[in-house]
């Protein structure tokens, strides 16, 4: 091909990366937004420079000198666990988890979602009769208990987690794109691109898929939140990967040991306010996400 | 009429008026430009022009409904009164009861969910006058109006939804008569409506001009539109007036260039001069015929198509295997368990470099019909043969089809992926048939024969950087690249502007002569079918009532279905009143 599908091609990348850049300044203009994203990337940061801040030997119970409950202190400012482990360490480790199983999950739940609801909103007839049927199912279910019989199912380890959440959490998205996809494909250039000939795969490829996008985004930051939320969950339960520490697998051992109830709320607090936190951020994200792609829920 | 009551002093005067709106980068556009412009009691005036040409603009200062931005110098008079230096009191009695606007677009300028009664009432409320002091006088006065406009009165207990298009502009006139206003400003009141439809509201305006001496102003794009009811006809461009004059001069003999641009728009039909010359040639037709030049002076050079012969030739050699045959096809849909038969019946042949009109009013099933030829809806019973081939059923098979017959839409804004690069749109159908050779280079020779030259210039374009005329000859391109034998049209110049209507149809008229490219032109407007088609189809209720050469059918209509939409043509409405 000669120059022209470049130049084509640049000419789009400009377009795409000016359009990126007015949708920073808008979402920029959200202070709430902002201020999610600000919190998250430090939680970020904390979880990559995880194994820097708090080498995984100082939280290994064989080589422990604390004692067990310690309330906080310098050495430990936020205590020590009932086996006389670091809760600050612990709450470091715990992000990494909580964030991995979040993002993961979501990616599963996206995929499914969006594959499923582009699917239902394009063929008619009995495909979508059907299609929509099991996107039914999974919105009645209570996803939580879905996952918690997958987890038991399955063998017991962190993926085993985040394909129960995802494969509870796709159904709304899958709602989402299918309305998004019905309106989508009643414009005339659809109509256009079947008479140029285009089969199923090139209009979902190159006209629906680009269009129903922006609305998958918004959704996902929304969704990683209740996805950290159902991993904390699964965990607190029992159901997590027992040789990682996690935010809900803390609150089970606290729960667990008694320190809930023996007043040791330096093991209690911590990672219950870190799952508050982290959710609200996405929330807030997402939101501002939200407003910025979808011009008619601004001032809201 | 308006002679006989015409006291001194004007209804409506503009005075060296010039309205700009702020823009948010602090520049300003002018929409009208030092315009004045006196309406005398009882006068009915047309204003003419393009979009984005101020005449709307106009209206609305009159009732001063600008938007905040909007900054107005010069005086506006109605009745003798500046509106400017109206307190708002005065304001809102001199709205409606003094002066009414029918505002364009009737169809969303009804509230949903209010019976057409309330809306009525709802402006005698605000105006309350002694003779519409209490709920009984209220709803006579309804019924009233509801007659006014040829409406029964049992309608004033309909929702907006259960009316059709024409019933609903009704209302709004009735509804603008409400509180016996002097003056009635009418936005593009006709837009948007099938001719039958619009002369009945033409009819009723006119009317009501005549037996209440009203003064009107309307405004709208269509010349012929306000030939028929109006005096005196006002046409506008860029903000300013550039002609002014009785109707039938304006019509008959423009002196502006852009007046001849309209008027070449709406051709009258029975006139060789637009006989298969739009644009920029009828435009050079109406001046050399102004200028008493004879009328067979046209020659090549003045866009007069060598085709005729050439193609009338070649038709008689392939009408055996006609290219596109429509063998008795049914279209039913079902809604809501009733069927409804679409296309009832229909046989039709297109030959190869003919250019086919199919004319009937909305909802004859016209698009039906051309979205089934395209195998774009499956059809009840019949069949569609390409080249003596029925059309396969199944989707795969379709593809070599659609490559050969494709598809141009009524509204090119829309027709474009607004994502799309104008390359990416022309090559889609490129990408889609993985035709072998340069990409490149097709797009380029597809882009040059849309007319749109250099090619280079528009690879990078999105299409919300184009004009609707440039959109629609993206549209086009898109088309030709695929190198189709066909071309169906559906409305293909509906939504765009009268001077862009005539290139694109003569773009159409181009290709058919240089590439022999046939076309089946959807339309309701009679005079694009004299315009360009060789042949005409009506259409009406989803059978082909008539089908024969343009000249015949539109000159010597047989059913007295043709005869009726001939009869509503706006050019020749005026001559009817």
């Amino acid at each position: 091909m000669g120059s022209a599908p470049r130049s084509g091609r640049a000419a789009v990348a400009a377009q795409r990366r000016a359009r990126a850049a007015e949708v920073w300044r808008e979402f920029a203009a959200t202070r709430s937004g902002l201020v999610g994203l600000v919190l998250l990337a430090a939680v970020f940061a904390v979880a990559l420079l995880a194994p820097v801040l708090v080498p995984l030997e100082t939280l290994d119970v064989t080589r422990l000198t604390a004692a067990s409950n310690e309330p906080p202190s310098a050495a430990h400012l936020l205590g020590t666990d009932p086996s006389g482990r670091d809760v600050l360490g612990m709450l470091v480790w715990g992000a990494r988890v909580s964030l991995l199983v979040g993002f993961a999950a979501t990616a599963v739940s996206m995929v499914i979602g969006t594959l499923v609801g582009m699917a239902a909103g394009h063929f008619t007839g009995l495909t979508q009769a059907v299609i929509m049927r099991v996107v039914d199912f999974f919105l009645v279910v209570p996803s939580l208990v879905l996952a918690i019989v997958l987890s038991s199912v399955l063998s017991r380890g962190l993926w085993t987690i985040v394909i129960a959440i995802g494969v509870t959490s796709w159904a709304s998205t899958a709602r989402v794109v299918r309305s998004q996809t019905l309106s989508i494909e009643a414009r005339p250039y659809i109509e256009r691109a079947r008479a140029l000939g285009g089969g199923d795969g090139h209009i979902l490829g190159r006209h629906v898929l680009p269009a129903v996008l922006p609305l998958v985004l918004a959704n996902t930051t929304l969704t990683v939140g209740s996805a950290v939320i159902a991993e904390s969950t699964l965990s607190f339960l029992g159901l997590g990967d027992p040789t990682q520490f996690s935010w809900g697998s803390m609150l089970k051992s606290a729960l667990d040991t008694g320190a809930a109830t023996a007043g040791f709320w330096w093991f209690v607090l911590p990672p219950g306010l870190a799952i508050v936190v982290v959710v609200l951020c996405f929330t807030l994200v997402g939101r501002a996400l939200e407003s910025v792609l979808n011009p008619t829920l601004r001032g809201r | 009429m308006s002679g006989a009551q015409q006291p001194a002093g004007a209804a409506l005067e503009w005075r060296d008026v010039t309205i700009g709106y702020r823009r948010g980068d602090g520049g300003e556009l002018v929409a009208v430009d030092g315009v004045s412009l006196s309406v005398p009691r009882g006068g009915t005036v047309g204003l003419a022009g393009e979009s984005g040409c101020g005449k709307s603009t106009m209206a609305m200062s009159v009732l001063r409904l600008l938007p905040r931005s909007a900054r107005i110098t010069g005086s506006i008079l109605v009745g003798g009164e500046d509106v400017a230096t109206m307190s708002w009191g005065r304001l809102r009695a001199v709205r409606w009861t003094e002066a009414a606007i029918v505002f364009q677009g009737a169809m969303h300028s009804l509230n949903p969910v209010r019976t057409v009664r309330r809306q009525i009432r709802e402006a005698l409320e605000l105006h309350s006058s002694p003779a519409t002091r209490t709920p009984a006088q209220r709803d006579a006065r309804v019924a009233e109006l509801l007659a006014l406009v040829d409406l029964p009165a049992a309608r004033a207990e309909a929702y907006p939804h259960e009316l059709s298009g024409g019933q609903k502009q009704r209302v709004m006139i009735a509804m603008a008569l409400a509180c016996d206003p002097e003056v009635i400003i009418a936005d593009e009141p006709t837009t948007a409506l099938d001719v039958v439809v619009q002369a009945q509201v033409l009819d009723v305006l006119s009317g009501l001009v005549r037996d209440r001496g009203l003064t009107l102003v309307m405004i709208s794009h269509d010349l012929s539109v306000l030939a028929a009811v109006c005096e005196r006809i006002v046409v506008m461009r860029h903000g300013r007036i550039v002609e002014e004059g009785p109707s039938e001069q304006i019509l008959g003999s423009p002196r502006h260039e852009h007046t001849r641009e309209l008027a070449a728009a709406f051709p009258v039909i029975g006139d060789p001069g637009s006989r298969r010359v739009v644009g920029r040639a009828a435009v050079t037709r109406l001046r050399a015929r102004e200028s008493g030049a004879p009328e067979e002076d046209g020659g090549p050079a003045a866009g007069v198509p060598a085709a005729p012969d050439g193609a009338a030739a070649t038709h008689a050699e392939d009408t055996a295997t006609p290219l596109l045959e429509v063998r008795d096809l049914v279209v039913d849909f079902r809604s809501r368990g009733q069927h409804v038969r679409a296309v009832d019946h229909v046989s039709l042949r297109c030959r190869a470099g003919e250019i086919v009109a199919l004319v009937g009013q909305s909802g004859s099933g016209k698009t039906t019909l051309a979205r089934t030829v395209l195998g774009l809806q499956r059809p009840t019973s019949g069949q569609v043969l390409h080249r003596g081939v029925p059309l396969p059923t199944a989707r795969a098979a379709l593809k070599a089809y659609r490559r050969a017959v494709q598809f141009v839409l009524q509204d090119p804004s829309a027709s474009l992926n607004p994502k799309h690069t104008v390359y990416e749109a022309v090559a889609e159908g490129l990408r889609i048939h993985r035709l072998p050779g340069d990409e490149r280079e097709r797009v380029a020779a597809a882009l040059t024969q849309a007319e749109l030259t250099p090619p280079e210039q528009f690879f990078a374009r999105i299409p919300q950087e184009l004009s609707g005329g440039q959109r629609q000859r993206v549209v086009i391109a898109g088309a030709l690249a695929l190198e189709p034998s066909f071309l169906v049209a559906d409305e293909p110049v509906a939504s765009l502007d009268a001077s862009v209507r005539g290139e694109i149809l003569a773009l159409l008229l181009r290709l058919q002569r240089e590439l022999g490219l046939g076309a089946l032109v959807i339309t309701h407007d009679l005079g694009l079918a004299w315009n360009i088609a060789d042949r005409v189809v009506v259409m009406h209720q989803g059978r082909l009532v008539e089908d024969g050469p343009v000249e015949q059918v539109l000159l010597d209509p047989q059913h007295d279905y043709t005869r009726t939409l001939l009869d509503v043509v706006p050019s020749r409405l005026g001559a009817r009143l």
